[in-house]
């Protein structure tokens, strides 16, 4: 598995299993977790056949402000419904009232387990959006002579998302820019963190010449200059900026690059994890190898002076 | 972590792997403990690539772990690419993969593909970040040490899960018995039997401490029942004897019954009714219908009666459950009599927990009956309490005992944290507090 998976399998394989032909609804009762402290309750509150799904996210306020909720309106629209103490958003599914096709089927079911990603795109579509404008509005100027407005690019979108981390977006006129804070609790991960943050930088020097431009610094970068709750100078925070070039953002690719670029920091920490179980097969193995080595190393047993029965010595003659 | 993150509860079984979250009441996850990766299965040995292992070595540094020579071979993301759960079974059918069990009896045998299970199973099912959530792991009755350290490396070090906790799955399946009507007192004694695909362990705990000198396991569990099912299938000649009917017949059809013969001749009487018909769909899209006939009780007799299955294990469960309290220390025999606790797919037939706390209590009050006699019917025992308990959790007992304690609000004063680890190192967890003990709710 190198890529992570975008929606929640829980939600999906519990779906599928009950929109499965002749499937007899039951009840459920179950609650779920998702990376960066989101959480899912899935539930059948009324009737075994009506389930309700509610997501929970730290950041959803900040979410709403970017236009979360109209994103959740495309996507969900009439299934809708009043969100559950406790949670943030929720949807409802009946199981009496299912489409018909199998297609449509799995297209609801893949939507609802995309909630948490839907949820998060939110702010990245208003910046892409945003950036489109921006475009627009610079065809008409040099770039001398562009007003501030459109040189220096919109507002900067902070999402809150974990304790102490955040994403940064801003769009300008010819890019948008995706910052993310980092911090490692430990100091091994800062290690291979630098490792794979290094790659990720020399990605375009070896040739992906259309990935993203990749910049990872101690310090804060210019684009956050100002912002409040951001400390200026080096500090344990890792700042890695993705600046998405107009390639990545036409409107077939959209999608995709909101995916991915979401799952950045799980997938981030997972390979980090990954590359560390690598690193113990391998210890392990040469552990293995060495204790081989020893076990054969016996020292021989030293030959005992040999005597006959009635006591004599043998000597070596010569 | 200013909200509480539920707890992550994994139960790694031989056969099965159970995951979810602390404060469910059903695992999110049930899959088979198994990992395909690229290369031969196991105990092919040697490269997988079909060439020598490591050219430059003298042969004799080589080897030692068995397969996996090609390990430094690989500079890529081949370590990334497997499978597990019913995924590795699928991918195992096709070329390329092979399919390794890494648990056995109970134990984790391989190290390298249980941290990639792991792996796989935290970060693509659970999908939850190890920082930000506590563990709660289970481990065999009688789990060495060493093994418990590896664990523990693996979760702080690779993970860097919050914190651990280890639990012996018999007294979780003790816990996950407090959901039953009949238990009055949340003690942790009792006799836990607990059956699964490969083995059927007999585990007497007091005060959540096992008696490790008096556990007994027996070669009889689920798998033997669905060959047995298979063999009447087959002795009889039905159309379809494959050991996936077998298993659906077993699941489906079979119960136990208070007495073979008096069931023989029931059988015999209500014919229309005690007689079941079972369809199957034969790859091609045919269908075929298999008589379900008296295999419906025989086979969850060879429990009792074990000499109709196999010829040289004898000793009925009954009898084994009685000699597993025998060997107890005297003073927690009448506890570990009057809560007997069932966990495991395989004690889940209808009555099962009748029959058996029937035929334990003859035992015990014959041997009353013979103790008083020799004391020349001048001393009246009081009696002994023998009760089985059954409860709606059995199938996923001891993972259910693992929510039901995980979600307590005391369950993270009990695991060892990351802090923690880093101070003292691996031997920190030979010692874990007893969770849900006395003087915890």
């Amino acid at each position: 598995m190198l890529l992570l998976d975008y929606g929640n399998l829980l939600i999906e394989s519990l779906l599928k299993d009950r929109f499965a032909p002749g499937a007899t609804p039951t009840s459920i009762d179950q609650i779920s977790g998702e990376f960066d402290n989101t959480s899912f309750h899935i539930s059948t509150p009324e009737s075994k056949s009506k389930i309700l799904i509610s997501l929970a996210i730290k950041c959803y306020p900040e979410l709403v402000k970017y236009g979360a909720e109209e994103v959740l309106q495309r996507e969900y629209g009439s299934l809708i419904v009043q969100p559950e103490s406790g949670y943030d958003f929720s949807v409802g599914v009946d199981l009496e009232q299912l489409p018909e096709s199998e297609e449509e089927k799995t297209d609801l079911i893949r939507r609802i387990s995309l909630m948490k990603r839907n949820a998060l795109a939110a702010p990245f579509e208003q910046a892409f959006d945003e950036f489109a404008s921006l475009q627009e509005q610079a065809r008409q100027y040099t770039s001398e002579s562009a007003p501030q407005g459109v040189r220096e690019g919109g507002e900067v979108r902070a999402i809150h998302y974990r304790e102490e981390e955040a994403i940064y977006i801003k769009a300008s006129h010819d890019r948008v820019t995706v910052i993310f804070s980092t911090i490692f609790r430990e100091e091994t991960d800062r290690v291979y963190g630098k490792v794979f943050l290094q790659e990720f930088v020399d990605a375009r020097k070896r040739g992906v010449q259309n990935a993203p431009q990749v910049l990872a610094r101690d310090d804060p970068p210019l684009e956050l200059q100002g912002i409040p709750g951001i400390k200026a100078g080096k500090g344990e925070v890792t700042y890695v900026t993705f600046v998405l070039f107009p390639r990545h953002l036409t409107p077939q690719r959209r999608a995709e690059v909101i995916s991915h670029i979401e799952t950045f920091r799980d997938y981030f920490h997972y390979h980090i994890k990954a590359s560390k179980a690598y690193i113990h097969s391998r210890m392990r193995r040469r552990t293995a190898d060495f204790l081989q080595v020893l076990r054969r190393a016996r020292p021989e047993a030293e030959e005992k002076e040999r005597k006959t029965a009635s006591g004599r010595t043998f000597t070596v003659k010569g | 972590m200013a909200p509480q993150t539920p707890a992550v509860v994994m139960d790694n079984g031989t056969g099965y792997t159970k995951l979810g979250f602390a404060g469910n009441d059903s695992p999110s996850f049930v899959f088979p403990t198994a990992i395909a990766t690229k290369g031969p299965a196991a105990g092919a040995g040697g490269s997988g690539s079909g060439r020598p292992a490591v050219g430059q070595k003298p042969s004799f540094l080589t080897g030692g772990a068995g397969p996996g020579g090609h390990l430094s071979a690989k500079r890529g993301t081949e370590d990334l690419d497997f499978f597990i759960g019913d995924e590795a079974l699928g991918a195992a059918a096709g070329p390329g993969y092979g399919l390794h069990y890494p648990i056995r009896h109970g134990q984790i045998e391989n190290w390298d593909q249980m941290e990639r299970f792991w792996s796989n199973s935290i970060f693509k099912y659970l999908r939850v970040e190890p920082e930000d959530h506590y563990f709660l792991l289970t481990e065999p009755p009688l789990n060495p040490p060493e093994n418990r350290e590896n664990t523990a490396e693996i979760m702080f070090e690779s993970f860097n899960c919050a914190g651990l906790y280890i639990a012996v799955q018999a007294v979780l399946a003790l816990a996950a018995s407090w959901t039953s009507s009949k238990v009055q007192d949340r003690s942790l004694t009792g006799t836990v039997i607990d059956s699964g695909e490969g083995v059927t362990h007999v585990i007497p705990v007091a005060e959540g401490y096992v008696i490790g000198s008096s556990i007994k396991s027996i070669p009889i569990a689920g798998r033997d029942i669905t060959y047995f099912v298979q063999s009447l299938l087959r002795d009889r000649g039905e159309p379809d004897s494959s050991l996936k009917t077998a298993e659906r017949i077993k699941e489906e059809f079979c119960y136990v019954c208070p007495d073979i013969v008096k069931e023989f001749a029931r059988f015999d009487r209500e014919a229309d009714d005690r007689f079941k018909h079972y369809e199957v769909q034969q790859p091609g899209g045919r269908s075929v219908t298999v008589d379900v006939g008296y295999e419906r009780f025989l086979a969850p007799e060879i429990f009792f009666n074990p000499e109709i299955y196999s010829s040289d294990f004898l000793t009925p469960l009954p009898t084994i459950v009685d000699t597993v309290i025998q060997t107890s220390p005297i003073d927690v025999r009448r506890g570990l009599y009057k809560n007997i606790v069932l966990s495991g797919g395989s004690t889940l037939y209808k009555d099962f927990g009748r029959r058996l706390q029937r035929d334990i209590r003859h035992l015990v009050d014959a041997r009353i009956k013979a103790s008083e006699a020799r004391a020349g019917n001048q001393a009246k025992s009081g009696g002994l309490d023998v009760q089985v308990i059954t409860h709606r959790r059995q199938r996923h007992g001891p993972w259910f005992g693992g929510s039901l304690l995980g979600q307590t609000p005391e369950f993270r004063s009990y695991c060892h944290t990351k802090a923690e680890y880093d101070e003292i190192g691996p031997s920190i967890v030979r010692r874990f507090a007893l969770l849900g003990g006395p003087g915890s709710t």
